[in-house]
């Protein structure tokens, strides 16, 4: 049928077609009709435009303020990502200049079948020292035990990391260190990327256990490595850990993060 | 303030961030937000995810204010469309992962169509075209006016619509028909 020929029946179809309740064959047959013919063309964009107006005339109603703070993070954070990106393109130019001069060095320790040639080597020592340690008998124990009581001593005081993470960014690029030492209470968070946030800016660490919400761990300052004190509860069974960017700071308040989550990383709980 | 001027004030501010001007969008937020807001809030019927929709609305008004003046329209109406575009979308994504979350939204679209008080429609910052339609959304009876409305906002078919409302079928069409014809009849004068 020829609809411009039938103008009530074209404004019928235009507006129940813009109201988005001509469905199925009825829709795809005025569709087509639409792209052939320009009076059709225009009948529909019209309604369009006229039902699109019931967008206008809903009730205002006043949006939380996290809302704007929210958008303005995603912003920010848009801006350092690319600001980064101009960085690291500039960097990894520079590298494969000084690769290109000494082709060896990066290949060397790319090389994934040394690796794994490494790996097998600590193996091989793991197993050793398990035999030597079944081998040793009472006689031999006994003179050790002091030997063992004063290593346990300064083992107290030394460092015991049982915990790493290694925080990466959206395109995997190391950007954090984060180790726990549960015994002293101490969490450590080493810089390793060329990332640097904004003067206004904060970086904030969080747990992510796996349920109820993000915990925040503490707020990043600008140097290289920073120490925090955790309690082992805090970081134990928490698969992931993850650093937002928030306003300076950090997160006003106890709530989650407000920001971009920019690094994100699993929590290994280390066995040897 | 008079339609024009503010359109006109708009039109400027989204120009502004077409170039990337931060403080821009922050004015464009201050002006619309909770207009916008408003409708995000009919769309998806619950604050969190309006607000959610909100975020993607505006960092979408961000990327693509560029593209506003090729629309030819209103400014309100353009942003308008993003968000129940962003709202729809938001649903869509819901529904898939949940299913009992369209039963929430049935049992409140259900009270909405109860109350016998009119939809409190709003013409503050509307323009010209949504004052005419106002006007004429304002002939139809208001259990016709909410069908016709929430098979826009939500892009619901005939029988969505059926099932929602816990209408029957003929009935949802009837409505629909008649309220559409009345709208044809009362936009005609203002065209």
């Amino acid at each position: 049928m020829n609809l411009i020929k039938h103008p009530e029946l074209l404004d019928r179809l235009a507006s129940s077609h813009a109201l988005g309740t001509l469905r199925g064959g009825a829709r795809r047959r005025f569709e087509a009709m639409a792209r052939e013919q320009a009076p059709v063309r225009a009948a529909a964009l019209i309604w369009q435009s006229r039902i699109a107006s019931m967008n206008e005339l809903q009730t205002a109603v006043p949006p939380s303020p996290v809302v704007w703070t929210r958008i303005d993070n995603l912003l920010q954070g848009e801006k350092e990502a690319q600001a980064m990106q101009a960085t690291r393109q500039a960097a990894a130019q520079s590298t494969a200049k000084a690769n290109a001069a000494s082709e060896g060095v990066g290949g060397w320790l790319r090389s994934l079948a040394l690796w794994r040639g490494a790996t097998a080597a600590g193996v091989a020592a793991t197993v050793v020292a398990v035999v030597v340690g079944v081998n040793m008998r009472d006689d031999i124990s006994q003179r050790l035990g002091n030997q063992i009581a004063s290593l346990q001593t300064q083992l107290q005081a030394a460092p015991q990391i049982e915990y790493v993470a290694v925080l990466a960014d959206d395109k995997s690029t190391a950007s954090m260190l984060v180790t726990f030492d549960p015994k002293n209470r101490k969490l450590v968070l080493q810089r390793v990327g060329g990332y640097q946030e904004a003067g206004d800016r904060s970086l904030q660490l969080w747990a992510l256990p796996p349920s109820g919400g993000p915990k925040s761990l503490g707020v990043l300052g600008s140097d290289k490595v920073l120490r925090l004190t955790a309690a082992e509860g805090d970081v134990r069974e928490v698969p992931t850990l993850a650093i937002s960017l928030e306003p300076k700071g950090g997160v006003p308040g106890a709530g989650g993060p407000t920001g971009p989550v920019l690094f994100k990383g699993a929590l290994i709980q280390k066995l040897l | 303030m008079n339609p024009e001027s503010t359109d006109a004030e708009l039109i400027a501010l989204l120009d502004r961030v077409a170039r990337q001007d931060a403080t821009a969008l922050k004015a464009l937020y201050d002006r619309c937000s909770s207009k916008l807001y408003g409708l995000a809030m009919r769309v998806v019927s619950n604050r969190e995810w309006a607000e959610d929709v909100l975020q993607e609305a505006f960092l979408n008004i961000w990327r693509s204010a560029g593209d506003y003046r090729a629309s030819l329209s209103p400014p309100m109406a353009w942003m308008g469309l993003i968000v129940r575009s962003r709202g729809l979308d938001f649903l869509r994504r819901r529904s898939s992962d949940r299913a009992h979350v369209t039963q929430e939204l049935d049992e409140h679209l259900a009270e909405t169509l109860e109350g016998e008080t009119p939809n409190p429609m709003d013409t503050a910052q509307a323009s010209e075209q949504a004052w005419a339609l106002h006007q004429c959304l304002g002939q139809l009876d208001n259990r016709q006016r909410e069908v016709v409305s929430l098979a826009y906002i939500r892009d619901l078919s005939h029988s969505e619509l059926a099932q929602q409302l816990k209408l029957p079928l003929g009935t949802v069409k009837t409505w629909i028909r008649r309220g559409l014809d009345q709208l044809r009849l009362c936009m005609a004068r203002f065209a």
